[in-house]
């Protein structure tokens, strides 16, 4: 069976005016499956965003290409859609409305809008907070916005950008339940880029390491814990076992 | 009895800053009046508050005031509505195109820091005395404050938003309307006081320099006849509606904006 995703020697380099190019994803390589929930993991500055962004559409990349179902990428799509790190939420509008943005953007009708934002309120737990603004909300509820408004378009793909990196820890761990709740009824194909190793380890199919800049994927570990995950896993010899084998891989690549 | 001065002193607890810019206003006119009692009084070149205030009842009395007003009104907003429709659409496809930005900066910079009354003489000349010549000189004077003030908005915008609208399929067209827009709103809001004030500036020597009626012509007209009293009474006039229109336009930065202040 041919990846979902499969990206091929993708390479790109940032052109800053007046200063010198800056090469951040360098013959960058990685296949997904249809459905499944992957990780990568790499140093600060290492290309896993610009990736992201790649996938995307809103980067191009100066060679190689990213096919999705065998069809490369050319720019943004309805087939995919982005949870921000800093949530992206716009502040003069209500929990609904921002949830409802790409479905207006799509000329959806009012009505049908209406009826997928209130079904995704009561799926990421927000109900009774429709008319709140983004302001009032905590950290952990701007990311539920979030996320609610990357499904609202019914993407097949999920490209989660540090999503939880800016909430406090013990938010942090509710959240990853939450996404593994969700993922388990919303059933999406999702690109998790992070910093932490548990994160990765607990929600994932697969973990990737990626080089330090210019970045490359450098090793793949398959993730054969049972699912549905609960938090004990992470206290599992089995988990922690994964934890240091993916530090191994990943500990060469960081520069202090 | 014995409640009556903690409901006062609660009160000017309360509002101590209004209590004190009061204060300060009404000290003012006091030590105006007063100054007379010592300094001879000439009413050919001064004029002192109470015969303000008669000078102002007088000419609420028999309309004139409001006439005058109501003249100097409509191209006060005729102008004003112009450099919101032509300054912030400038002010933005300037802050979102580098190009044009850079192209057009120096211009605008240009009129904007320089004295454009100057040129009211020749604006007179060009569009006559009356409603166009002065809508004209408004709205010049007006504009710019809008076309800075939409640049700086859109230069600040948050570029994530941009992000997301273009990843969830937005145009051009989304991101200007849907989050460069919304985004600019304080800006112009903050753009609007500055206009507002430079607005009653061009109604005032828009009339000055050619009319026949409107507020600035009756300063004017009062101060040929050396009716100083009458003179101070338009210009107090006009000082209270500035700062009226100033103060509504903050009050409606502050509600209409809960997300830039509510955090």
């Amino acid at each position: 069976m041919a990846a979902y995703i499969q990206a091929r020697n993708v390479n790109l380099s940032f052109r800053p005016a007046n200063r010198t190019p800056v090469r951040a994803l360098d013959g960058f390589d990685i296949e997904v499956q249809e459905g499944e929930f992957l990780s990568i993991v790499g140093p600060s500055g290492c290309g896993k965003s610009t990736f992201l962004n790649v996938v995307l559409g809103l980067l191009k990349p100066d060679s190689g290409e990213v096919l999705i179902h065998g069809n490369k990428i050319a720019g943004p799509g309805s087939d995919r859609a982005m949870v921000f790190q800093e949530f992206g939420l716009l502040p003069w509008r209500t929990v609904q409305h921002n949830i409802e943005l790409g479905l207006e953007l799509k000329r959806a009708p009012s009505a049908k809008r209406g009826a997928i934002a209130e079904r995704l309120i009561g799926l990421v737990g927000l109900t009774g907070f429709e008319s709140h603004y983004p302001h009032e909300l905590s950290g952990g509820m701007k990311q539920r916005v979030g996320l609610a408004r990357a499904l609202a378009t019914d993407p097949d793909v999920l490209l989660m950008d540090e999503p939880f990196a800016a909430l406090d820890a013990q938010t942090r761990d509710l959240m990853q339940t939450e996404l593994l709740r969700i993922w388990r009824e919303a059933r999406k194909t999702v690109l998790f880029v992070t910093h932490q190793i548990d994160e990765a380890i607990y929600l994932s199919d697969r973990v990737m390491v990626m080089s330090k800049r210019p970045g490359h994927a450098k090793k793949a570990f398959t993730i054969a814990l049972p699912r549905p995950r609960e938090y004990e896993m992470r206290v599992t010899p089995k988990f922690n076992e994964l934890k240091l084998e993916i530090w191994n891989a990943l500990k060469d690549e960081i520069a202090v | 009895m014995a409640t009556q001065p903690s409901v006062l002193s609660g009160f000017i607890g309360r509002h101590r800053n209004a209590v004190l810019g009061g204060a300060a206003v009404a000290l003012f006119f006091a030590a105006w009046q007063a100054i007379f009692l010592v300094v001879p009084f000439n009413p050919l070149f001064i004029t002192k508050p109470s015969l303000i205030a008669a000078g102002l009842l007088d000419l609420v009395e028999s309309g004139d005031l409001f006439h005058d007003l109501a003249v100097s009104a409509v191209p006060f907003f005729l102008g004003l509505f112009g450099a919101v429709v032509i300054g912030v659409p400038v002010g933005m496809v300037m802050g979102r195109r580098v190009r044009i930005g850079y192209a057009l900066d120096p211009l605008m910079t240009v009129f904007y820091a320089s004295p454009l009354v100057a040129l009211a003489p020749l604006l007179v000349i060009f569009f006559g005395v009356g409603l166009p010549g002065k809508t004209i000189i408004v709205f010049s004077l007006a504009v710019f404050p809008f076309v800075f003030n939409a640049c700086a908005g859109v230069r600040a915008v948050d570029h994530l938003l941009v992000n997301v609208v273009r990843s969830l399929g937005g145009r051009e067209r989304d991101v200007y309307l849907k989050i460069l827009l919304p985004s600019v709103l304080p800006y112009i809001i903050a753009g609007a006081r500055i206009a507002v004030g430079r607005a009653l500036i061009g109604v005032l020597v828009g009339e000055f320099f050619a009319a026949s009626e409107g507020i600035g012509y009756a300063i004017t007209r009062f101060a040929d006849i050396f009716a100083v009293d009458r003179m101070f009474a338009c210009i107090l006039t006009v000082m209270v509606i500035a700062i009226a229109l100033t103060e509504g336009i903050r009050w409606a930065e502050r509600t209409a904006f809960p997300w830039r202040f509510g955090q």
